[in-house]
């Protein structure tokens, strides 16, 4: 099952507080240079699920690889492979960018002093880098975090909200870094966020978790076009309804059309069923539905945060 | 620059740990295993420092009358003896008031053993004392519960502690005149004022011929000053005098003093 | 590890925590410096004397009389009598225990701040060491480091240990300059007793001995360093197990000044003894002082101490290399 360029395993993670079961056996890989969304409403366990992966909460059972290294046996080894930031990105205000960078640095044992100038060019701070953090504005925080989290290269980078709090601006820039970081510099990146259109402009695939299990995992493409729609401008409407009604489902109806599943070789048989039928067809076309519809479906309607 | 304070800090702190670990071994090592060796040697009198402030030194010794028990100023007898003087004399009083409200006679002359003590009656020029009030009104219980076995009992060992009482001052002191202030009868208003006078008067009278062994010892007679009137001129504990009660025994007292010619004292 | 601990020190810097602490100490020693003159002074014009033994001659004659007068309580009793004792064997032996000069304040500051100032200066600097990662959310950043919990915690416990040095370095050099100026800075070497033990009301001299006064110094430094270490191991704890820096200090603020109130009234509890507030007036035992609860001594106090040390320092340990942090 894992293959080579995995550099993420999670095998059968489970958290349970009290007596509760809050993750619910979670198993997925993530590949080299790939980035994965990680997509959930409130509570369905996103939170902790990274919370596991970087350390910072214990799984009741289960194993976490990081580039082959378990998280639990081998943790120093293990998290060295890793850049993250949980939620938002907190450094320490009193200092400047630049010493919250060597506080960092000191943490691990083998970065190159040179390193820090690197990363601070990297996220294009280099301008405000003396000044104390407290000063920075909340973008500057964020790309600063990225260069925490980019220090000790690591092979995988996990980030919590990434663009949370950006301007749209900023929120392009940091979508576009990100792809950067994953096609040129071969970083795998787990992204969670809110924000689906984000999830869907970035990600090449996706996990869906609701209630503590991830429900779907595929690629975005994959997933978007199983939700493929056709819609139907069609008179008179009551009629074209019966007759689409005997070969599929009506999804929906608006503004004097139907909606119906895709099936790329049945469309063509139901217009012509129609048309014999003498309704007038006067428009056929397809939809890719949002990932958002996707994701109001499959989680029957829950809402995200 | 930032770094270097903080490096400087560092280094202190690293010193300081070293240094106060250090003092906390010491302290272990002292407090817990100390092996006493030479006792700390106690000075005597011969070797204390001798040096004297200038002035005129009033050593005051005795019991609550001497420490001005009732006078809300705070000055007693002995505070009034000193304001008197000051207005005599260019010099500067000073007065060492060693008086314990309680002390018996037996008390002052352990009290007397003591070096400071000592060293203080050395260097005084006067010296004010009262004793035996609490001998006769506590320890007889005299006056409320009359036996005359256990008052003479009383008596004798007041009178035994009050001839080593002169002579160790005399002793310590050849020069300085005594005032012993004698006692006056605080329950002469009461029904059986006779006999506590009576009492009281054989008391001053076998005290004054104790005194009358040494020289310049000077018995004080206050007895007369609280005869009438008594209630006048006492606290509201009815038994030690009130400010104006002070007031006449120091009167009476710093009358009896003058200066002569820079130094001291009296007749 | 060093590298770890030199973290916490720039923190510690940087917040200026240490500059603030100076500053609190500077004006106190100036205060008290002012304090202490102007009793000198009065006492001289009391007593009509510039004489240390007249002085405390009177002073001894002063505590007699309170002890013969009604309404004492019975633990005020017990302090007097003995400290009567104490004063009448420092004048028997012609040694002035409080000769004026920087040394002496240096001492009766430290014996003075040793069950509160000092703890308190100690928890400004312990509380937020760890809760403030915490309610920062910078703790999720230091978790996430290739470096085991453990390390840096204990990393964080030797700047406390460091911080706390340097605490009281500056306790000790600014109350010897302020003091200086105003009573010279002359006196280390002279002459101080200890080895007093109180049994009961009865001081027992056997053990009595004379040291100079730099190496009693010393000593009541190690105490109170002691002490403070025992106060910022416990706000430590606190600060592990709470994420409020707020709630750490309000703890400690009321178990030291709860302290310092129950020692003068708990000589019937017994059981009080085993509190560690009130075993924190470690240099009394030095000088000589009665102890709040009968039967308590240096030893004890200490063990106490070190026991309520010990517990915190291991809650800490398992509390944060086990805790799940969200």
């Amino acid at each position: 099952m894992t293959n080579g360029n995995a550099t993420l395993v999670v095998k059968d993670l489970r958290k349970k507080i009290g007596k509760k079961e809050i993750i619910k056996g979670l198993s997925f890989e993530l590949k080299k240079g790939e980035v994965f969304g990680f997509l959930g409403p409130n509570g369905a366990g996103k939170t902790t699920t990274i919370r596991m992966l970087v350390g910072l909460v214990k799984p009741t059972s289960g194993q976490i690889l990081l580039c082959g290294y378990d998280l639990h046996r081998e943790f120093s080894k293990a998290v060295r492979q890793i850049g993250c930031i949980v939620e938002n990105p907190e450094l320490y205000p009193y200092l400047t960018g630049w010493e919250n960078l060597e506080h960092f640095v000191r943490m691990v044992p083998d970065i190159p002093k040179n390193r820090i100038k690197e990363v601070v060019e990297l996220v294009g701070l280099q301008n405000r880098i003396h000044d104390r953090v407290s000063t920075y504005s909340l973008g500057m925080r964020q790309r600063l975090g990225i260069a925490q989290a980019l220090l000790g290269k690591p092979k995988i980078l996990i980030l919590d909200e990434p663009t949370n709090g950006l301007d749209p601006v900023g929120i392009r820039e940091m979508r576009e870094f990100i792809r950067f970081l994953a096609e040129k510099e071969g970083l795998t990146v787990l992204v969670s966020s809110h924000l689906l259109s984000e999830i869907q402009l970035m990600c090449d695939r996706v996990a869906i978790m609701a209630k503590g299990e991830i429900i779907r995992i595929d690629t975005v493409e994959y997933l978007l076009a199983e939700q493929e729609r056709v819609i139907w401008k069609v008179e008179p409407l009551e009629k074209a309804k019966a007759l689409l009604e005997e070969e599929t489902v009506i999804i929906g109806e608006e503004d004097g059309t139907l909606i119906t599943h895709y099936d790329a070789e049945k469309v063509s048989l139901w217009n012509e069923k129609l048309v014999k039928a003498g309704i007038k067809v006067s428009e056929i076309h397809t939809k890719l539905p949002t990932l958002e519809d996707l994701f109001i479906e499959l989680t029957e309607g829950e809402t995200i945060d | 620059m930032k770094v270097n304070v903080v490096k400087i800090i560092a280094a202190l702190a690293i010193f300081s740990s070293g240094l106060w670990m250090a003092g906390l071994g010491l302290a272990i090592k002292d407090q817990f295993f100390y092996e006493a060796s030479s006792p700390v040697k106690k000075i005597s009198l011969e070797n204390v420092a001798e040096e004297k402030e200038d002035g005129f030194h009033i050593v005051a010794l005795g019991d609550s009358l001497t420490r001005g028990t009732g006078d809300e100023s705070g000055k007693g007898y002995v505070g009034y003896v000193a304001d008197e003087l000051q207005t005599k004399t260019k010099q500067t009083i000073r007065v060492k008031n060693l008086a314990i409200k309680g002390q018996r006679s037996a008390g002052l002359v352990s009290q007397l053993q003591q070096i400071e003590v000592q060293r203080q009656i050395k260097q005084a020029d006067i010296i004010l004392m009262t004793i035996g009030g609490n001998d006769l009104f506590q320890s007889g219980e005299a006056l409320s519960n009359f036996s005359l076995e256990r008052m003479n009992q009383a008596k004798a060992d007041y009178l035994r502690n009050l001839h080593t009482i002169f002579k160790t001052i005399r002793h310590l002191n050849p020069d300085a005149v005594v005032f012993y202030i004698s006692l006056y009868n605080p329950f002469n208003d009461l029904t059986d004022a006779k006999t506590t006078s009576a009492v009281v008067r054989e008391w001053n009278f076998q005290s004054a011929e104790a005194a009358a062994n040494y020289p310049n010892i000077i018995a004080v007679p206050t007895f007369d000053l609280f005869e009438l009137n008594v209630n006048d001129y006492l606290y509201s504990d009815k038994f030690h005098p009130n400010k104006e009660g002070y007031k006449l025994i120091g009167e009476r007292v710093a009358s009896l003093i003058t200066f002569t010619e820079g130094d001291e004292k009296n007749d | 590890m060093i590298n770890l601990v030199y973290n916490e020190m720039i923190k510690i810097v940087r917040k200026k925590r240490l500059l603030i602490i100076a500053a609190i100490i500077a004006v106190l020693v100036a205060l008290f410096t002012y304090a202490q003159l102007k009793r000198v002074q009065s006492i001289q014009e009391q007593l009509g004397t510039t004489d240390w033994r007249a002085q405390l001659q009177q002073q001894i004659i002063d505590t007699q009389n309170r002890l013969n007068s009604s309404g004492l309580s019975e633990e005020w009793r017990k302090f007097l009598q003995i400290r009567l004792q104490q004063q009448q064997y420092y004048l028997d032996h012609d040694i002035n225990p409080s000769a004026p000069g920087a040394p002496t304040f240096m001492r009766m500051f430290a014996e003075n701040s040793i069950d509160l100032f000092i703890p308190l200066m100690v928890m400004v600097i312990a509380a937020d060491l760890v809760s403030s990662e915490a309610s920062g959310g910078t703790i999720k950043l230091l978790l996430t480091r290739p470096v085991k919990r453990w390390k840096i915690l204990l990393s964080k416990y030797i700047a406390m240990i460091l911080s706390v040095s340097f605490i009281l370095l500056s306790l000790g050099a600014l109350s010897y300059l302020i003091s200086g100026v105003v009573f010279g800075f002359s006196g280390w070497t002279l002459p101080l007793l200890t080895g007093f033990s109180v049994h009961g009301e009865e001081l027992d001299t056997a053990n009595v001995h004379l040291i100079s006064q730099w190496k009693y110094l010393l000593m009541e430094f190690g105490l109170v360093w002691f002490v403070s270490l025992v106060v910022g191991t416990l706000t430590f704890m606190l600060s592990v197990l709470m994420r409020s820096t707020a709630a750490v200090m309000g703890i400690m603020l009321a178990a030291l000044i709860s302290g310092a109130i129950l020692s003068t009234m708990v000589s019937s509890w017994e059981s009080a003894k085993y509190l560690f507030m009130v075993n924190l007036r470690l240099t009394d035992y030095v000088s000589g002082m009665a102890p709040p609860i009968n039967g308590m001594t240096l030893g004890f106090s200490m063990t106490v101490l070190a026991v309520w040390g010990l517990a915190a320092l291991i809650i800490s340990f398992i509390v944060f290399t086990k805790r799940d942090v969200y």
